[in-house]
């Protein structure tokens, strides 16, 4: 093994280290709530692993939190906090519905005007906080949060009263119209029965998969390959060097801020136009904040953020099943989450100085 | 002497970092009434050793005995109360504070809560006819040069009854002038029976003032020199494992045109306060014009308004009779001004980044680099990243290898080289060689005298003035952010240009 093989080696071991210090962990709490840890072991078995249907879902999950993951990585490569994909996506995925809901368009293109425009809604709610700190220094994690409360209240109010598609109706759920049948996102699962995985249709395997995975290599293929991709990751890594190297700080900063708000504009594509079919201020909150720590254990790499917002996935999983076959309280997974980051930020640390120390020993 | 009790003893010091011995059975005496110099490359392991000395790390094995009595240092605490003080590089003084109460501070007297100055001020006093080392006790720590600030340093450690005493490079941020003064301070001090270690690099000083020398190269201790054996090319040879060129061969050339031409240039400095007052001078082609002075005097704003700066608040600076105050960066350099930054760290490689991607930074969106979609060629940028490893001799396993990994000398090489790929009409260095050792200093010499022989402008900041006096043709000292002097470098002298530093004759 070469020993640059053997550096990428360790670092994929930390977050292994990580994940089942966080386990042992689990289980001592399993013990003290007074359950078995092998009924515990089995309650989750039975929720992510024991049926095609469940593995499924965890895919299915992982879906948004990916997005969310990458919206923050790029934004993090950047060297931008952008604490606001929550936000972004609210309101990304408000603009995006009303694409749906308002354009007469084939399907073909309905589908690509819906994800451009939830992107475009997206990158607009990140422009007044992307603005303020390119041009007045204010910092991003400040008003991407404030962003955040404002774009809840908005849509809020746009779902309850101009755009409600409720008038009269007497519904208590203030939602939008429906969404036109061209721009759905209609479910791959036939698909992948045809490749011989036999998934059922009570889960959601929809376009958003496509749009991920589209999403997912484009990060890619802009940060490692692209120019301007390294000018971003330049940024990132040294304000300074990169200024005195001539790389416009400034304007890469403002881009990549909204190439995250855009990517944040995807997250929300799936529950409104695969599952409810309308919009709602009550679409899954939190996508943003889990995007964090996913970005953080995926070390803000297209590849790391696949697998931890699987990772994600699969504890919201067997948090369920904690909840349904046991008496362990769902909340131990949050417990349990918090902790793993924890531990993953500090063994990468500890991993990369290790390395950093036997680089130099090298390089001597 | 030899019979004497030494004043310190330090034996086996051995301190491994992960991955790295620091020090590695270090071992070294220091008599009463001795001055015994520390020299050895950066990363040689002298910073290591100094601080197990005063008590900041702790060693992992090895013992050290003052007066012949083992003692353990867990912190500056134990140091002091064992009479081991340390002038550190950078001062640890309260800037607001007078100099009485930054000498007394930690170990105030007092009656009833109540500080009291008279006793400790005529112990001070004493202290200062005794030294050499007059300081007002009234006067601020800010309002003072660097120069007075490091008597109070000193005083501070006197006070406390040190008599091992340690100096991190303390000429590192003087003039000749008060080098000298210093100078005298440590031979009043010696005359006294204290022990002094002095760490430097500059080789000069070291053999006008040290009574031995230890030479320290990869946390060994290579040899020990009487100051009567020792000669420069001797220390540089031990200190670098290889014969060292101390001269540089530096003819002059005819100069040519005006390249760099900077006229009534001013600037706020961080603070507010004017940096630079309508600062003006030019450089031609084909010559070094080195601005000397003690560091602060503007010299960092200078560099900024020529590499970078957009606005100024007021006058020119013109590249080949162009302003070029409103370009940006990328403009400044697509023009031919390369720089070299004097943070190379903060400035100047991305330390993460492979020594391909640093090697290429600044011309990495141009062709060949990249293609006409933005898609960056890597193997161009390999190609190019190895063909000046090989030019400039880096030391590295691969290009593919993080700028971090490399020692300080050959990620200067890498900046180096990297300006010098483009061919510049106007290079800046600023601070070139702080913080290399003298093998990567010679080389760096060369570039600089390289770029001149291509025909190159070449804007030299450094505060050592040495440097300054070997590379430049042309003199120009700044003070409170302007230009007070220039001198041809045949026609002066170091003492004249030291003279000039502080702000005397204008």
């Amino acid at each position: 093994m070469t020993r640059v093989n053997k550096y990428t080696l360790y670092e994929t071991v930390a977050p292994l280290i990580g994940f089942l210090a966080s386990m042992i962990i689990l289980v001592v709490i399993v013990i003290i709530v007074g359950e078995s840890p092998a009924k515990a072991a089995d309650a989750v078995w039975k929720m992510t692993f024991s049926k095609t249907a469940r593995v499924a879902t965890i895919l299915s999950t992982a879906i948004p939190l990916f997005l969310a993951g990458i919206a923050v990585a790029f934004g993090f490569r950047a060297g931008v906090f952008n604490i606001g994909v929550e936000g972004q996506y609210f309101f990304g995925g408000f603009v995006g519905a009303m694409a749906g809901i308002y354009l007469p368009l084939p399907a073909w293109l309905h589908v690509p005007s819906v994800v451009f425009f939830a992107m475009i809604g997206g990158a607009l709610w990140a422009l007044i906080p992307a603005i303020l700190k390119v041009a007045r220094g204010i910092h991003e994690v400040i008003t991407t949060i404030m962003f955040n409360s404002i774009a809840l209240a908005l849509v809020n109010w746009l779902v309850n009263g101009p755009f409600s598609g409720l008038a009269g109706k007497g519904s208590l759920e203030a939602q939008t119209a429906h969404i036109r049948p061209t721009a759905a996102f209609l479910k791959l699962n036939a698909g992948f029965r045809a490749l011989g995985w036999d998934v059922p249709d009570s889960v959601y395997l929809d376009y958003s998969l496509i749009v991920a995975m589209i999403a997912g290599f484009v990060v890619w293929f802009v940060l490692f390959r692209l120019r301007v991709g390294f000018d971003v990751r330049a940024v990132g890594t040294s304000p300074d060097v990169s200024l005195y190297a001539g790389i416009r700080v400034k304007r890469i900063q403002l881009g990549a801020f909204l190439a995250s708000g855009a990517l944040a504009g995807l997250v929300g594509l799936q529950e409104v136009f695969a599952i409810r079919g309308f919009y709602t201020y009550e679409i899954a909150s939190g996508l943003g904040l889990d995007g964090i720590a996913i970005a953080l254990i995926g070390r803000n790499s297209p590849v790391g953020v696949v697998f931890s917002s699987l990772l994600f996935a699969f504890l919201k999983q067997a948090g369920y099943g904690l909840q349904v076959y046991t008496k362990v309280p769902n909340s131990v997974i949050y417990v349990i989450t918090g902790l793993m980051i924890l531990i993953i930020v500090v063994t990468n640390e500890l991993v990369s100085r290790y390395i950093r120390a036997l680089r130099k020993k090298e390089a001597v | 002497m030899p019979t004497a009790l030494p004043l310190l003893r330090m034996e086996g010091i051995t301190k491994i970092f992960p991955g790295v011995v620091a020090n590695d059975h270090i071992s070294l005496e220091l008599m009463a009434g001795e001055i015994l110099a520390l020299v050895g490359e950066n990363g040689a392991g002298k910073s290591t050793l100094m601080k197990i000395l005063y008590g900041l790390y702790r060693p992992d094995s090895g013992e050290i005995l003052v007066r012949g009595e083992k003692v353990r240092i867990v912190g500056p605490k134990d140091a002091i109360a064992r009479g081991i003080g340390m002038v550190h590089q950078h001062f640890m003084l309260v800037p607001p504070f007078s100099v009485l109460e930054n000498i007394v501070l930690g170990s105030e007297t007092s009656t009833l809560g109540v500080l009291s100055s008279a006793k400790p001020s005529a112990e001070i006093a004493m202290l200062m006819e005794n030294n050499n080392l007059r300081v007002e006790l009234q006067a601020k720590v800010e309002e003072l040069p660097v120069g007075l600030q490091q008597r109070v340093e000193i005083l501070k450690i006197l006070y406390r009854g040190a008599e091992i005493l340690i100096f991190d490079e303390p000429t590192a941020v003087l003039t000749p002038q008060e080098s000298d003064e210093l100078f005298k301070t440590f031979r009043r001090m010696r005359d006294q029976g204290k022990g002094i270690i002095f760490i430097s690099h500059k080789l000069d000083e070291v053999l006008d003032i040290a009574d031995r020398i230890t030479v320290i190269r990869r946390g060994k201790v290579i040899r020990t020199l009487l100051r009567a054996e020792a000669t420069k090319p001797l220390i540089a040879e031990l200190m670098v494992g290889k014969p060292v060129l101390l001269h540089v061969d530096n003819p002059r050339l005819e100069a040519g045109e005006t390249v760099l031409k900077v006229e009534g240039l001013s600037e706020l400095g961080p603070s507010g306060a004017p940096a630079l007052r309508e600062l003006g001078f030019e450089v031609r082609a084909a010559e070094i014009y080195g601005i000397a002075g003690v560091e602060g005097n503007g010299q960092s704003e200078l560099v900024k308004a020529i590499a970078y700066r957009m606005k100024t608040s007021g006058g020119t600076v013109r590249l080949m009779g162009r302003e070029i105050s409103l370009l940006d960066v990328r403009e400044r350099r697509e023009l031919g001004i390369a720089h070299i930054p004097e943070d190379r760290h903060k400035y100047g490689l991305l330390l993460p980044y492979s020594l391909a991607d640093n090697f290429t930074l600044g011309s990495h969106h141009k062709a060949p680099y990249v293609n006409g979609f933005g898609v960056q060629n890597r193997k161009r940028i390999a190609q190019a990243a190895r063909a000046l490893i090989a030019a400039f001799d880096v030391r590295t396993p691969s290009e593919l290898t993080p700028a971090h990994a490399l020692s300080g000398g050959n990620q200067q090489k890498v900046i180096i080289a990297r300006e010098m790929a483009t061919k510049p009409k106007l290079l800046l260095a600023n601070q070139p060689t702080r913080g290399v050792d003298v093998g990567a200093t010679e080389f760096i010499y060369k570039q600089l005298v390289e770029a001149k022989k291509g025909g190159a402008a070449v804007l030299l900041v450094s505060a050592d003035l040495d440097e300054i006096m070997s590379l430049s043709d042309r003199i120009g000292v700044i003070f409170k952010g302007k230009i007070i002097k220039e001198f041809e470098r045949e026609a002066t002298t170091k003492e004249e240009v030291g003279f000039y530093m502080m702000g005397e004759g204008k």
